[in-house]
C-alpha cells in the first residue's frame, strides 16, 4: 500500500505546485518560491546532518556568497545570468572546499568551527563596505535572462524554481542510495568500522561537505534572484540554524522532510509576524516542541501514526 | 634470504600509553595460510597488539610488514586495501542499516566504485549477489532486508565476521570471534573459521582454550605485554609456566 500510494501522492503534489500561483495569487506565489529555495538549502544541510551525522552551522556562508557574487557581477558589472548565476554557485562551492577542513573535527568541535566560520563571512559582509554595500548589500538585482529562458514576472520565477529545484531532488535521491550516499550513514553508524574496512572517513565527509556546499550555493543563486537585493541578514548565523531547524522539523535524512520543514517554519513566522512582535519568541518554543515531541520531525511523526493506525486495525 | 615473506611479520612493537607499557618488544612472525592464536591472561596486551598491527593505534616503537612490505606508517584504511580485515571484540557493526547494506560497505570499501555518486547501490548486480553469498556463509541470508538493530547479540557475531571476510582479505584478525556466545553458536563459529581457505591468513585472540587449540597451527602467550612462549598447541599446554600465568597454581 505504501509503494502503491507512493506515485499518485507526489503527481498529486506536483499538480498542486504547479497551479498554486493561478489559484492562490502572488503573495502565496512569493512565499511558495521562498519556501521551495529554503527548502534547498535545509536539504544541504540534512546531506551532512542527516547523512553523516554531522552538524553544520555555516550554511548561510555558502547561500550568501553565492548571492553576493550573482548580485555584484549582475549588478556593478553587468555580467550576463548566464555566467553570474553560474559564478555565484562556483564561489559558493570553493568556499566549501575551504570550509571543508572543518570535517577534521567531530562532535561539538565540528559545530563550533563551523559556527566560527559562519560569523567570519558574516563579517566579512557586514563590515567590509565599500566591496559588499555593508548593511544595504547589493539592491536591484534583476530577473534572471538566460537567452531563451527570460524571467518577466514572480510567477515565471516560481516555475523555474520549482523546476530547479524538483531536479535538485531527483539528483539528490540518487545520491543518497548511491554507494557514496550509503558510505556517510555508514561513516555516522561507525566511523572506526568504516576505516577497518577500508574507506578514508575523512575524504569521504570533505566530499560530502563539498556537495553540500554547492548545493547550498545554488539555493543561494535562486534566492537572490527572488529575493532581488542581498544584505548580510543572508549570511547571519539564525539562516544557518533555522535551516537545520527546517531539516529537524520535517524530518531528517528524507527529502521532502527539509521541504515540510521549510514550508511550516515561513508560513508559521509569516502568520505569526502578522499579530505579535515577539514572533521570534514563538518560533523558539515551536523548536523546543518540536524537538521535545517529534523529533523525527514531521515525516516521523507521520510514520509513527501510521503504524498506530495500522495496527490499530489489523489488531 | 631467498625464503618467502612472511604474511606479518612483527618486530619490536612496542606501545605505551603514559607510564603504562601495554605491548613491551614483541617480534612474532606468522606464514602465509598459518592459523595463529594469541593468548593470555586479561590486560595481556592481546588487543593493543591487534590494533597496532592492524593501524587502528600507533605504535610507539617497532615495525610491522605485511607480506615483505612495511606498513608500520600506513593509516589502518590502507592497509586493509593491502588485505587486512578484522574483526572487534566488541561488535562493531551499522547497527541503523540493514544486513545487506552491512555487507555491501564491506564489498565496496577496498573497490574504486565507493566514490560512484550516481547509480543506487543496489544497481550494483555483482555487490548484491557477493552480499548474498556473504551472507548465506555466516547463515544470515534470510534476513538481508532486517535492520542490524533487531538482530540477537549471537548473529550480530556472526554478521561481525561477515563483514571482515567481504572486504576480501589475505590476512584476518578474529578479536575473540565467540565472545560471549553460547556453546552451539560458539562451535558453528569455529567450524565456520576452521573452513577458512589456505589462501587466507588467520590471527586470532581466543579465551576458550578448546577452541584455541584445535584451530591453531601455533600459539604465541603474550603476558603483561610481552611474548612469553610460542609454539604449537601442544607445546604450549605442556609448559609449566603457561600453566602457572594462565591458569594459575595447578
Amino acid at each position: 500500500m505504501r509503494n502503491a500510494l507512493r506515485v499518485p501522492l507526489a503527481l498529486a503534489a506536483l499538480a498542486v505546485a504547479v497551479l498554486l500561483p493561478v489559484a492562490a495569487g502572488p503573495f502565496w506565489t512569493g512565499l511558495l518560491t521562498q519556501m521551495y529555495v529554503f527548502g534547498l538549502l535545509a536539504l544541504s544541510v540534512d546531506l551532512l546532518l542527516g547523512h553523516a551525522g554531522l552538524f553544520s552551522l555555516c550554511h548561510a556562508s555558502f547561500f550568501a556568497v553565492s548571492a553576493y557574487t550573482t548580485a555584484i557581477l549582475q549588478v556593478r558589472h553587468a555580467v550576463p545570468t548566464a555566467l553570474a548565476a553560474p559564478a555565484g554557485l562556483l564561489a559558493g562551492t570553493l568556499l566549501g572546499l575551504v570550509f571543508g577542513f572543518a570535517v577534521r573535527t567531530r562532535g561539538v568541535y565540528f559545530i563550533l568551527i563551523t559556527i566560527a566560520f559562519g560569523y567570519v563571512v558574516w563579517g566579512v559582509a557586514h563590515r567590509w563596505s565599500s566591496f559588499t554595500g555593508g548593511d544595504n548589500g547589493v539592491t536591484n538585482v534583476p530577473f534572471p535572462d538566460v537567452g531563451a529562458v527570460r524571467v518577466e514576472s514572480h510567477t515565471e520565477y516560481y516555475y523555474l524554481v520549482l523546476a530547479v529545484v524538483l531536479l535538485c531532488a531527483l539528483g539528490y535521491r540518487l545520491l543518497v542510495a548511491s554507494p557514496f550516499g550509503l558510505t556517510l550513514r555508514g561513516i555516522r553508524a561507525s566511523e572506526t568500522r568504516m576505516r577497518s574496512l577500508g574507506y578514508h572517513s575523512g575524504l569521504h565527509l570533505y566530499a560530502a561537505f563539498v556537495v553540500s556546499a554547492a548545493l547550498a550555493s545554488l539555493a543561494g543563486v535562486l534566492y537572490v534572484y527572488y529575493n532581488r537585493f542581498v544584505n548580510p541578514v543572508a549570511a547571519s548565523f539564525p539562516i544557518s540554524v533555522e535551516a537545520a531547524l527546517m531539516a529537524i522539523i520535517g524530518g531528517t535524512g528524507t527529502i521532502v522532510g527539509p521541504f515540510i520543514g521549510s514550508m511550516i517554519i515561513l508560513w508559521l513566522r509569516n502568520w505569526v509576524s502578522s499579530f505579535f512582535e515577539l514572533y521570534a519568541s514563538v518560533m523558539g518554543l515551536v523548536f523546543i516542541a518540536a524537538v521535545l515531541w517529534a523529533p523525527q520531525g514531521v515525516v516521523g511523526l507521520v510514520g509513527r501514526l501510521r503504524a498506530r493506525l495500522a495496527g490499530a486495525g489489523s489488531g | 634470504m631467498t625464503t618467502p615473506a612472511a604474511a606479518i611479520e612483527v618486530s619490536g612493537l612496542t606501545k605505551e600509553f603514559g607510564g603504562l607499557r601495554a605491548v613491551d618488544r614483541v617480534s612474532l612472525s606468522v606464514a602465509p595460510g598459518e592459523r595463529r592464536v594469541l593468548i593470555g591472561p586479561n590486560g595481556a596486551g592481546k588487543t593493543t597488539l591487534f590494533h597496532c598491527i592492524t593501524g587502528t593505534l600507533r605504535p610507539s616503537a617497532g615495525r610491522v610488514s605485511l607480506f615483505g612490505r612495511e606498513v608500520t606508517r600506513l593509516p589502518e584504511h590502507r592497509r586493509t586495501a593491502l588485505g587486512m580485515g578484522r574483526t572487534f571484540q566488541i561488535s562493531n557493526v551499522f547497527a541503523d542499516l540493514s544486513l545487506f547494506e552491512n555487507l555491501a560497505l564491506a564489498i565496496l570499501g577496498t573497490d574504486r566504485r565507493k566514490w560512484m555518486m550516481h547509480r543506487p547501490v543496489a544497481a550494483f548486480d555483482d555487490v548484491c549477489r557477493r552480499a548474498r553469498e556473504g551472507l548465506e556463509l555466516v547463515g544470515l541470508a534470510h534476513r538481508e532486508r532486517t535492520v542490524v538493530r533487531l538482530l540477537s547479540y549471537g548473529e550480530r557475531r556472526q554478521l561481525e565476521l561477515a563483514l571482515a571476510l567481504s572486504s576480501g582479505p589475505r590476512v584476518l584478525f578474529l578479536d575473540e570471534p565467540c565472545a560471549g556466545l553460547s556453546p552451539s553458536e560458539r562451535q558453528r563459529i569455529s567450524r565456520m573459521i576452521g573452513a577458512l581457505p589456505r589462501a587466507i591468513t588467520v590471527l586470532m585472540i581466543e579465551h576458550d582454550m578448546d577452541v584455541a587449540l584445535g584451530l591453531a597451527d601455533r600459539v604465541t602467550v603474550l603476558h603483561r605485554g610481552r611474548v612469553i612462549l610460542e609454539g604449537t598447541p601442544g607445546e604450549v599446554q605442556a609448559n609449566p609456566e603457561v600453566r602457572e600465568v594462565y591458569f594459575g597454581h595447578v
